[in-house]
């Protein structure tokens, strides 16, 4: 790719748009059995992303929203069922576990920005592994998204050395390089204080709105859910699967007004309930984190 | 610029003017008085234009009485341009920025100002001789621009004069000079000093005082010295004897190559227990079966495997190193969190380039507390093979100095033995800190 087109690109949603990184997860099962004793992780799960969607999953600690995303990740086999992206089967009963690939990218819950490599070098290393890029031209497209996402002037630093907001981003960016269909995104702010919280949403969105790439989010946090969301699924506890699905009607572009508007306290006050619900069964149940 | 007088120099008077700007608050007595003398004195009456727009930026001025309305021209893109400056601002910071910097504001004296004047360069040179306060100043100086004189867009130029003042960016020097002034400024070296003050005096008095019953044939403090530092030493060992050389030389080399043999070993072998399960199982139990035998048992083994002494002296230094880099590499593979794996898959690496990309950095702190660990055994180790075989070496002067009964000698023996181990194991470290900066300067930041 040239290099000079890069700037023009990043400014432009991408054409692409909307025809890529929908996603079927079809009657999804998953058990494990590592004592010998079958533990239903995910029941008959099925739920419907669309492409270029926001796709928020709501459901206390531990309820088995991870299994769904390392599923489609590739990182975990399913037992049965089968998930789709743009049509194509990732896996199936006959083909347990997906291929790890850049079209699916994974932000972690605790960072996975590698600690040994600058910022820039954490950023370029997906297309360089690839062999999709020189070197330079992995450096110059990397520090354009850098300064894109207002990241300009921490290139040269480790990750140790920016705060935790920050790393966020940059590892959000670093995945973004890749231009991926699908971000799979486990809790990637869960250890991020409120006002941090609230910084990175909108930065989230931000980048969102440039690149309208299919989100999958998964979160225990019901007000980060509507805010951020055209779709809210909100599983049972283990086994996980949809409780009720939410479409949540508020106009995009959305900014933190939304939060106080009537329309969010309405689909809070609808929805609340049902997380409750499940929070409890958790708790009940003794479910450890994870 | 023509109502100017030139006074002469009050520097104690500047230097206080100096500190109570907000930017060079943090600076110490020192630097101040470095940049006061960099600093000239001038009045300007009402009127005065001190420069405009576009004008080379060459000095920094700071308010001693009076009046400046500084107004920021258009490209500064600042919320407020206009500023009103009273006693103790600082303006023409526009001095301060990359690359042949041109003013971005127009400044007048409303009234009879008294003003101080400091070459930008000269400044600049200020800082740099003590970088980590002059860090602090110029990010001070970056808060006051963009929060007092609302300019958003000068933080890219600004961060460039941040780093510009780490001189030769391999910063790890800098890091290493900076923790030393620290340890220097800290009680904990004259502790170090009392403690060993303490420790040889309790030696002197024990034995050469006291003379306590435990300690009647042990050397004492002034013999030893005497003897270490003796041209004609009484039993032929000293500072000052080429022999005394040679016995260092013969330990160190024999070091040396067991303790590369065993990194060279150790690593590949390390990596491997931790990158594959099948290999671990059929290799580790062994493994840890031979680790805890004592390095003195292997003797006999050596001797007759290795017909020439000196090669078993190498294998039985080598061995306990190579099992200490061993596993502590094995370790650090193991410690190496999944999630970056994973995120290396995602990001499309194959498995040898996870392999280099991720497990092999992820590994290195381990790998380098494992070196540690092995220099340090390879010592212990060539000690002991040394009083059993060998011709030279100071664990060879230890035993042969015992049976004839040269008894400072051994302490001349043991204490080169300390000095020159711990040495070797600085070294180690230094090597580790200089190839894992992204660690050194975290532990860094930590420390702050």
């Amino acid at each position: 790719m040239a290099v000079g087109t890069l700037a023009a690109r990043a400014a432009a949603p991408s054409s692409a748009g909307k025809t890529r990184g929908a996603i079927v997860i079809d009657d999804v099962v998953k058990i494990y059995d590592p004592e010998g004793a079958a533990v239903m992780a995910v029941d008959h799960c099925s739920l419907n992303i669309e492409a270029g969607e926001i796709c928020m999953i709501v459901g206390p600690s531990g309820c088995g929203k991870t299994t769904l995303l390392n599923a489609i990740a590739g990182f975990h086999e399913i037992t049965s069922g089968r998930i789709l992206l743009d049509g194509e089967v990732l896996c199936s009963t006959e083909k347990p576990k997906a291929e790890p690939s850049s079209d699916r990218i994974v932000v972690f819950q605790n960072g996975a920005l590698f600690p040994w490599k600058t910022n820039l070098d954490n950023v370029a290393f997906g297309p360089l592994m690839q062999g999709k890029l020189t070197k330079a031209e992995a450096a110059d497209k990397a520090r354009a998204m850098m300064a894109d996402a207002g990241l300009a002037g921490v290139e040269h630093n480790y990750p140790g050395e920016v705060s935790s907001g920050m790393r966020r981003r940059v590892e959000i960016v670093r995945a973004l390089m890749n231009e991926p269909k699908v971000l799979l995104l486990d809790e990637p702010y869960r250890a991020l204080d409120s006002l941090t919280k609230s910084v990175m949403h909108e930065a989230l969105l931000e980048i969102y709105y440039r690149n309208k790439v299919t989100i999958f989010f998964i979160t225990h946090d019901l007000e980060e859910a509507i805010f951020l969301g055209h779709k809210v699924a909100i599983m049972t506890t283990r086994p996980c699967k949809p409780k009720k699905v939410l479409e949540v009607d508020i106009p995009h572009p959305r900014d933190y007004s939304v939060l106080t508007s009537k329309r969010f306290r309405e689909l809070m006050e609808e929805t609340n309930e049902a997380v409750h619900e499940e929070a409890l069964k958790a708790f009940a149940a003794g479910e450890k984190e994870g | 610029m023509s109502a100017v007088t030139v006074e002469d120099h009050a520097e104690d008077e500047v230097v206080e003017i100096l500190r109570q700007t907000m930017p060079l608050q943090v600076a110490g007595a020192d630097l101040l008085r470095r940049i006061a003398a960099a600093g000239r004195r001038v009045t300007c009456e009402a009127r005065t234009v001190l420069y405009e727009v576009d004008d080379i930026a060459d000095d920094l001025y700071i308010i001693v009485s009076g009046e400046v309305r500084h107004t920021l021209g258009p490209g500064a893109l600042a919320k407020e341009p206009t500023k009103v400056l009273k006693k103790g601002d600082v303006f023409g910071w526009a001095a301060l920025l990359d690359k042949s910097p041109r003013r971005l504001a127009r400044a007048v004296c409303t009234q009879r100002s008294e003003l101080v004047r400091i070459g930008g360069e000269a400044l600049l040179r200020a800082l740099a001789a003590e970088p980590d306060v002059g860090d602090v100043v110029m990010s001070r100086f970056a808060t006051m621009i963009s929060s007092e004189f609302t300019v958003p867009d000068l933080t890219g130029q600004l961060r460039r004069i941040h780093r510009k003042l780490h001189a030769g960016d391999p910063q790890s020097m800098n890091l290493t000079l900076y923790r030393m002034s620290l340890w220097l400024k800290s009680p904990r070296p004259y502790l170090m000093l009392i403690g060993f003050v303490l420790f040889l005096g309790f030696w002197y008095l024990s034995v050469e005082v006291w003379k306590l019953p435990r300690f009647r044939e042990m050397p004492g403090i002034t013999t030893v010295i005497k003897e270490w530092l003796a041209r004609e030493p009484t039993y032929g060992l000293s500072l000052y004897t080429d022999e005394y050389y040679k016995h260092i030389w013969v330990s160190v080399w024999r070091v040396t190559q067991a303790f590369f043999l065993a990194t060279l070993l150790g690593v590949p072998v390390g990596l491997f227990l931790g990158w594959s399960r099948k290999f671990k199982e059929y290799v580790f139990p062994i493994f840890e079966t031979l680790r805890p035998i004592p390095i003195l048992a292997w003797v006999p083994l050596a001797i007759v495997m290795f017909v020439a002494t000196e090669s078993a002296v190498i294998f039985l230094t080598f061995l306990a190193s190579f099992f200490a880099t061993a596993l502590n590499t094995m370790l650090g593979v193991e410690s190496i969190d999944e999630s970056y794996v994973r995120a290396a898959n995602c990001l499309g690496a194959s498995k040898s380039q996870v392999f280099r990309h991720v497990i092999l950095p992820g590994a290195l702190p381990f790998i380098f507390t494992g070196l540690q660990i092995s220099i340090g055994v390879s010592w212990f180790s060539l000690v002991a093979a040394e009083m059993v075989s060998g011709q030279y070496g100071l664990g060879y002067v230890i035993n042969t100095s015992y049976t004839m009964v040269r008894y400072p000698t051994i302490v001349i023996g043991m204490i080169t033995l300390g000095a020159v181990g711990y040495a070797t194991s600085a070294l180690v470290r230094v090597a580790g800190d200089y190839m894992m900066q992204w660690r050194t300067r975290e532990l860094a930041l930590g420390a702050q």
